[in-house]
């Protein structure tokens, strides 16, 4: 598949402007989560009452991007989703207690993506993925798929929140929260394609060693997952 | 304004997530639904849940005089306190 990759926009806890990311690119570290909250001051308080972190980090890094598109579909991925949410509602259901029907309606994985939908009254087509460790990969062939159908930009946005606690053993992708938003169009700049193979997996989740290499201008990469392996390549016309 | 009406207001900023607002911000009789203070069906459940794990009452969603206790903060002081005195 092929595409071109016409704006990215990134948040972590702590790095939030392109200053910010083009240090980090250059010298990745695990930056510490003070439960910052991403700024979503552009959305009316009684609109964004309701977003979660991992919410707020999507609007963050997307809304920007969506600015010049009146309608623009987009492709949510994340591995882990609402985990914070889930596990506050089996602690009610483990009390015996009645759950909470925002908590229990904003816990599903396509939630978010339904409420950007509803704030921006953008009724195009929406898609939430959970893939695993080559999510990333797999939005770009579900947004790929819709630009060979003819859609002149899809908004791919990644994320991820930090595990609660007692997932935290069993959770090594998510070195700290991160959102990733790419506005895509169609071209011929990047190509991506998938083949067999095993190898070493990434130090970084594959959507940060992407801003990596969107930053150094960096012409290849190679991700590993279990028996994937994704070759992106840019094309230097 | 009565300290249940003022608690009553504590508990919708608190349960509804109302980020900037102050229990001043809601008057007594101040419409919660629609016009006024703009909550949605989904604040109206959570807000019911509320009520009831706070106050130890129980709500009929179904009932016909449940949409007329939740009008507004008056009302619902009202109603939370003719339950508890029964």
């Amino acid at each position: 598949m092929h595409f071109r990759i016409e704006q990215w926009r990134a948040w972590a806890p702590g790095l939030e402007s392109l200053d910010d990311w083009r240090t980090w690119c250059a010298a990745p570290v695990r930056v510490a989560d003070g439960q910052q909250q991403p700024d979503v001051s552009f959305l009316p308080a009684m609109q964004r009452r309701r977003l979660s972190r991992l919410a707020r980090m999507l609007f963050q890094v997307a809304w920007p991007l969506a600015e010049a598109y009146p309608a623009l579909p987009l492709i949510f991925a994340s591995r882990h989703g609402e985990t914070p949410r889930t596990l506050a509602i089996l602690g009610d259901l483990a009390r015996d207690e009645p759950l909470s029907p925002t908590q229990f309606s904003l816990s599903v994985h396509n939630a978010i993506i339904g409420q950007w939908s509803i704030l921006r009254g953008d009724t195009s087509e929406m898609t939430a993925v959970a893939a695993a460790g080559d999510g990333l990969e797999h939005a770009m062939l579900e947004a790929s798929m819709l630009l060979g159908e003819g859609a002149p930009a899809v908004l791919l946005v990644i994320a991820e929140e930090a595990p609660p606690a007692v997932y935290a053993p069993y959770i090594d992708d998510v070195p700290f929260p991160y959102a990733v938003a790419l506005l895509l169009t169609p071209g011929d700049d990047w190509h991506l394609q998938l083949c067999t193979g095993a190898g070493q997996q990434a130090e970084w989740p594959h959507p940060l060693s992407l801003l990596r290499a969107l930053c150094s201008g960096q012409p290849t990469l190679v991700h590993h997952w279990k028996n994937r392996q994704w070759l992106w390549s840019h094309n230097k016309a | 304004m009565s300290d249940l009406q003022l608690e009553i207001k504590h508990l919708i900023i608190e349960a509804l997530g109302l980020e900037d607002m102050e229990a001043a911000d809601i008057g007594a009789d101040l419409p919660l639904f629609g016009e006024g203070l703009g909550l949605d069906s989904v604040d109206a459940l959570e807000l019911g849940l509320a009520i009831q794990k706070r106050f130890g009452i129980k709500i009929d969603a179904e009932a016909k005089d449940t949409r007329e206790h939740f009008a507004n903060v008056a009302s619902l002081a009202a109603f939370v306190a003719a339950r508890q005195s029964a």
